[in-house]
C-alpha cells in the first residue's frame, strides 16, 4: 500500500506542502483535513477580497483534489472529533499546517473596551467565516499597525462600494466611516507597509489622505510622499496617517472614545488593532518542520506569522524535503475512517451556490454560517 | 524543432502554466525547467524556448527568475540566433507595474540579442480569462508560423 500522509490544515502552507511532496513522493495518499467544509484557509478568509489577483493561487491546490488524487476531508476538527495521537496511529506522517488565528493583544490600559477590535476577527468576519460577522464599524476609527494588513483594513474601509467591483465582500465595510487615522507606534522608515500597496490608496476616489511625520528616505517614505495630500472632488472620507504615535491609554465610559498618545488624544469609537498574529505554536518544530518521528510543522504554525504566500510556499517545500526522506517505502499505518469529513465535490457545490448567489458587482456571496455550509456540502 | 520550458516563478502559478504548456506539446517532448536552475551558457540555439513569467513586488522579476537574471548580467552572453517565445502573467490590480516581469525577462534575452517569436501575451490575474486558454492558441500559432 501506498505511504499515507495527513496534513491538518487546507490553508496555502498545507496544500503547498502537499503539492510539493507529490513531486517527491508520487505514491503517497494524501489526505488534507480541515476544520471547516471549505479549503484554503488563509486565501479565502485572510487575502482581502479585493485582491481577487491573489486569491488566483488556489486553481494550482484545486489541481491536487481534481487530478493529483489527494483527498480533502473537510469538517474535521483536530482535538475535538479525533485526537491526534489517533492521527498519527492511521498515517505514516502527519502535519500540522494549521496557522495561526489569534490576533497579538494590544497592552494598555482601556484595551478590553466595546469599540477595540483585532484585525483576524474583523477581517474574518468581513470575508465570511462562518457564524462570526463583522462587528461594527463606527464613524471615526483608527487603525494600529504598520503592516499589510493594517493596508488593506484602511483601503477596504476607505473605498465605496463602486470600488469594491469584483471582490467578493458582502458589504461595504467603510459605509458609514468618515476619518480613518493609521497609526504606527515606530517611525515611518521603519513601517513594514509594502510600497506597492501604499500606492494602491492613491487611487481611492472617496478619501483624502495627510501624512504627518512621514518624512525619512526609502522606498516606503517615498510613497508616503507621494501619497500626502491625495484629494478626490468631494471626498467624505479622510485618513490620516501618523508615526511615532504609541497609543498610551483607551479611555471611554462603557465604549471606546478616545486613543490617548504622548502629546495627542483622538476621538476615535473604534480602534482596529492590526499588530501581529499569535496562537498555539506548541510543541515546536525544528528548521526542517520535524517534531517528532512522523510529525511535522510548516508555514505559520511553524515559523510564527510572518511572512507571504510565496515564502511559505518555499518553506512547505523544505519541509515536504524532509518528510519525503523519512517517509517508508510502503504503508506502516492502516488509515483512518472520517465518517463527519466533508469531501472536495462537496466544496465545488459549495462554490458554485456561492458563485451563482453573487450580487451585481461581486463574483461570488460566500454562505456564512456553518449548518448551510454542511447542508450545500452534503446536497 | 525541440522545445524547452522555462519559467519563472513566485507562488507557482508560472510554473503551472509552463508544465500544461509542456503537456499540450507532448509531442516535442520538451523538458520543463525553473529559471533558477537555467544557466545561459546552456542555451542552444537549436532549440526553442518558452518562457513563462510571472511578476512580483514593485514590477519586479519572480524569485525564481532573479539568479537567472544575476548570471545573465555576469556572463553576458551572445543570444543571437536564439529563438524564444514569451508569455506573462500580471494582475491589472497593479497597472503601473502589469507585467513588467516578463518584459524585463523579454528584454534581457533580446538584450543579448536573441530573437522573440510571436507577441508576448500578457495575462491578468483579475481578468476573466484562464491563463491556459490564451496560452495554448498562443503556442500553438507560434509553432506553425515557426514550420515545426
Amino acid at each position: 500500500m501506498s505511504v499515507r500522509v495527513a496534513i491538518v490544515g487546507a490553508g496555502p502552507s498545507g496544500c503547498f506542502t502537499a503539492q510539493a511532496l507529490l513531486k517527491l513522493r508520487p505514491d503517497a495518499a494524501v489526505t488534507i483535513l480541515d476544520a471547516l467544509p471549505v479549503p484554503y484557509g488563509l486565501v479565502r478568509y485572510g487575502v482581502a477580497p479585493d485582491h481577487q489577483g491573489t486569491k488566483a493561487v488556489t486553481r494550482q491546490f484545486d489541481r491536487l483534489f481534481t487530478r493529483q488524487g489527494v483527498t480533502f476531508a473537510g469538517n474535521v476538527t483536530l482535538g475535538r472529533d479525533l485526537t491526534l495521537a489517533e492521527l498519527q496511529a492511521g498515517f505514516d506522517a502527519v502535519v500540522l499546517a494549521t496557522g495561526l488565528h489569534g490576533d497579538r493583544k494590544l497592552d494598555i490600559p482601556g484595551a478590553d473596551l466595546p469599540g477595540v477590535l483585532g484585525a483576524g476577527a474583523l477581517t474574518r468576519g468581513w470575508n465570511g467565516w462562518p457564524d462570526a460577522p463583522a462587528p461594527e464599524i463606527g464613524a471615526r476609527v483608527a487603525v494600529l499597525g504598520n503592516g499589510n494588513v493594517a493596508l488593506d483594513i484602511v483601503r477596504l474601509l476607505a473605498k465605496t462600494e463602486a470600488e469594491l467591483d469584483g471582490s467578493d465582500i458582502a458589504a461595504t465595510p467603510g459605509a458609514g466611516v468618515r476619518d480613518i487615522q493609521i497609526l504606527g507606534r515606530g517611525p515611518a522608515h521603519l513601517a513594514r507597509f509594502d510600497p506597492v500597496g501604499l500606492r494602491e490608496l492613491g487611487k481611492l476616489s472617496d478619501c483624502a489622505i495627510r501624512v504627518i511625520g512621514g518624512a525619512g528616505t526609502g522606498p516606503v517614505c517615498e510613497a508616503l510622499a507621494a501619497l500626502d495630500g491625495h484629494a478626490p472632488n468631494g471626498a467624505t472620507k479622510a485618513l490620516t496617517f501618523r508615526f511615532d504615535c504609541p497609543p498610551r491609554a483607551l479611555q471611554g465610559a462603557g465604549r471606546l472614545e478616545r486613543v490617548v498618545c504622548d502629546g495627542l488624544t483622538l476621538d476615535c469609537d473604534t480602534l482596529i488593532t492590526a499588530i501581529g498574529f499569535a496562537g498555539d505554536q506548541s510543541p515546536p518544530a525544528a528548521a526542517d518542520g520535524l517534531i517528532a518521528p512522523g510529525l511535522y510543522a510548516v508555514g505559520w504554525r511553524k515559523r510564527g506569522p510572518r511572512g507571504t504566500i510565496p515564502e511559505n510556499r518555499l518553506d512547505a517545500q523544505t519541509v515536504a524535503a524532509r518528510i519525503a526522506a523519512d517517509l517508508p517505502a510502503q504503508a506502516t499505518k492502516p488509515g483512518l475512517a472520517l465518517p463527519m469529513a466533508t469531501d472536495f465535490d462537496g466544496w465545488l457545490r459549495i462554490d458554485a451556490a456561492e458563485t451563482a448567489a453573487a450580487a451585481p458587482g461581486r463574483i461570488r456571496r460566500k454562505i456564512t454560517s456553518l449548518p448551510a455550509l454542511l447542508a450545500q456540502a452534503r446536497n | 524543432m525541440q522545445i524547452a520550458l522555462l519559467y519563472g516563478t513566485e507562488t507557482g502559478n508560472a510554473e503551472m502554466l509552463a508544465e500544461d504548456i509542456a503537456a499540450h506539446l507532448s509531442d516535442h517532448a520538451p523538458g520543463v525547467t525553473n529559471l533558477a536552475d537555467f544557466d545561459p551558457a546552456d542555451f542552444d540555439a537549436s532549440m526553442l524556448y518558452v518562457v513563462v513569467c510571472s511578476t512580483y513586488g514593485d514590477g519586479d522579476l519572480p524569485a525564481s527568475a532573479q539568479p537567472f537574471a544575476a548570471r545573465m548580467a555576469a556572463s553576458q552572453p551572445d543570444l543571437t540566433g536564439l529563438r524564444f517565445a514569451i508569455f506573462g502573467m500580471g494582475d491589472s490590480a497593479y497597472p503601473e507595474t502589469f507585467n513588467h516581469g516578463s518584459l524585463k525577462l523579454e528584454e534581457l534575452l533580446t538584450g543579448a540579442g536573441a530573437t522573440r517569436l510571436g507577441s508576448r501575451v500578457t495575462h491578468d490575474a483579475s481578468g476573466p480569462d484562464m491563463a491556459e486558454d490564451l496560452a495554448m492558441p498562443w503556442i500553438d500559432d507560434i509553432l506553425a508560423q515557426a514550420g515545426a
